[in-house]
């Protein structure tokens, strides 16, 4: 019962830090608007023009964003590292992220250099998000199609890595013989950002990750059986290949869906679920799940502030920040060789 | 599952192995309150057998049935009612506590975010008192000494109440005391809840002493038989490859 009362405690810390860091990142930016006003904006109440068109238009549609994107790849690389096995297991490992990347070099790169220009704006907004996503799902489609035929998951990750190798060889190939201007492009889509999804794509990223949500929680139960092994499991009446398909198709519909709008962020998918456990000293995922996606949502919300460089009008890559906030953690993940 | 007459476990021209044949033509059987012991030298198959019993690996040639079905007939759920496994060393996964860790024995019962009922609930602790680890259910099962460690895996499979318990090297790692507390508590399964157990071992003597029926993987051929007519047949001179190693019938021990 002391445990149980000790994680409520626990829980209202991170909704507060989730609260203060949300409300942060709508007060801070290239201008800071008074805290009343964002209130009054919000609740309907009388609130400057320029600040509820800022609040509205740009701020709330970015914080939405970096909020489900920061639990969607938090959420789905603790369900890596517990299928893998492997702490260092991210949403990326499994070569998604560079499926997401080939998809959209092919999209920003193959077609100019077959001659064949594409429209820019609107079009190849959607366009890019739709490459990002095709490539991404069909990354996972290959991965189920190989795993029934290996025999065990780290052969999966090996595979998974592999992958990603040769794919980013071919995306290389595909820079080498671009134009600069599309190039340009896709190096500044690598970098990763929640700059302003229109209200459409926030919400077909919203279903997505909602639907990709909702299977995760699904998982909790194999990914409780799963913490001691395979043949542990399998030993326990899990169905390993279902439960593989539905890790892996959950774990499509999340970082897919992030990669696609936002870009590749990394790091935020290999540490939050690390910070999760040591907050909470328990490994089991009705725990660690709910916990692991709130405090992705409130880490990410609080980059992205970072990103913004208070008072200043430029704006850092994303993924700069995450992985000033990730690479710490992830040493100390070494250095002290935890273990899931 | 009355009486000895039911095989619960039968096994007819087995050959291990998936793509290659580790060993073949295993032909043995096991009832219910049977203790069994596979013996046989490092590297003949031993944990490939116990795997492929359990499901986990597949084999290569014959059958393997279970309470007269082909395994492969078996859903994964429904197998696990059937036969349990307990790996020789299963990773140990920091801060889950023991009770969690036994009560992924309820895997197959338990609802779909994996909650237990009241009845599991005091059947897990009940379990813990029966494999005297008492007052252990709140400890983190990954700094539980071997010896503790072993003692709830064997919880788990309990709980699981399947009717064969398969174990792999249950008694590898552990010091002579633990290795006779667990031995004599795997027998005590056996013989009171009606179990059948099967265990791999390089233990002989201790297999010979309590077990019913020692399953030899021997070099030129599988024995399967009752302790003393094993010896008579000579089965455990085959064990190992060096010809000079000869099992002593009366100080039944190898010189």
């Amino acid at each position: 019962m002391k445990k149980e009362r000790s994680y409520h405690t626990k829980y209202i810390l991170i909704f507060a830090s989730l609260l203060i860091f949300t409300i942060l990142n709508l007060v801070l930016g290239s201008i800071i608007l008074p805290i009343g006003d964002i209130f009054n904006a919000i609740t309907g109440g009388d609130a400057p023009r320029v600040v509820s068109d800022i609040l509205f238009s740009l701020r709330i549609p970015k914080a939405i964003t970096a909020l489900l994107a920061g639990a969607a790849l938090s959420v789905c690389g603790l369900q890596m590292q517990t299928l893998f096995r492997n702490p260092l297991a991210d949403p990326y490992i499994l070569g998604i992220s560079s499926g997401a990347g080939l998809g959209v070099a092919i999209f920003l790169m193959g077609f100019s250099a077959f001659g064949i220009t594409i429209p820019s704006t609107l079009f190849s907004n959607i366009g890019i998000a739709a490459s990002a996503w095709i490539g991404a799902f069909s990354v996972t489609l290959l991965i189920l199609l190989v795993s029934s035929r290996l025999k065990d998951n780290i052969s999966l990750l090996i595979f998974g890595i592999m992958l990603g190798s040769v794919i980013g060889a071919i995306i290389s190939l595909l820079q080498y013989f671009s134009a600069s201007n599309d190039l340009k492009i896709f190096v500044i889509w690598t970098m990763g950002s929640f700059s302003v999804l229109s209200p459409i794509k926030i919400w077909i990223m919203f279903i997505l990750i909602v639907i990709g949500f909702a299977l995760s929680v699904y998982n909790i139960k194999d990914l409780n059986a799963l913490l001691m092994g395979e043949a542990y499991a399998k030993s326990l009446g899990v169905n390993m290949e279902s439960t593989r398909r539905r890790i892996l198709i959950a774990t499509t519909l999340l970082a897919g869906s992030v990669t696609a709008f936002c870009g590749p962020i990394g790091f935020i998918g290999i540490a939050v679920p690390h910070i999760a456990r040591l907050v909470f000293r328990n490994a089991d995922h009705k725990v660690l799940l709910p916990a692991t996606a709130f405090l992705g949502a409130s880490i990410m919300i609080f980059a992205d502030t970072v990103a913004q460089l208070p008072g200043h009008s430029g704006v850092i890559p994303i993924n700069t920040v995450s992985a000033l906030i990730g690479v710490p953690v992830i040493l100390f993940i070494i250095l002290k060789s935890r273990f899931i | 599952m009355s009486g000895k007459d039911i095989k619960i476990l039968e096994l007819i021209k087995v050959s291990l192995g998936y793509n290659k044949v580790i060993y073949s033509d295993i032909n043995a059987s096991a009832s219910s309150t049977e203790m069994i012991a596979v013996v046989g030298a490092n590297g003949m198959g031993k944990s490939t057998l116990l795997r492929s019993i359990s499901g986990i690996l597949k084999y290569h040639k014959g059958a393997v049935n279970i309470m007269g079905k082909r395994i492969e007939s078996y859903s994964p759920a429904n197998l696990a009612q059937q036969v349990t496994f307990v790996p020789s060393q299963s990773p140990r996964a920091r801060d889950l506590s023991l009770f969690d860790m036994v009560a992924t024995g309820c895997y197959n019962r338990s609802n779909w975010i994996g909650n237990i009922s009241k009845e599991d609930r005091s059947l897990i602790l009940e379990t813990l008192v029966k494999v005297g680890l008492k007052g252990f259910e709140k400890r983190d099962s990954s700094r539980l000494s071997d010896g503790e460690f072993q003692r709830a895996a064997i919880a788990r499979s309990l709980v699981q109440n399947s009717q064969i318990i398969l174990l792999d090297e249950p008694t590898a790692f552990l010091d002579i005391a633990n290795k006779i507390i667990i031995t004599n508590l795997l027998k005590e399964i056996a013989v009171t809840e009606k179990k059948t157990v099967i265990f791999s071992t390089h233990d002989l003597m201790q297999a010979l002493k309590l077990c019913d029926k020692i399953w030899v993987m021997g070099h030129t051929r599988f024995f399967e038989g009752e302790p003393g007519d094993l010896i008579e047949k000579g089965a455990f001179d085959q064990m190992f490859k060096d010809s000079s190693l000869k099992f002593d019938s009366k100080l039944v021990t190898f010189i």
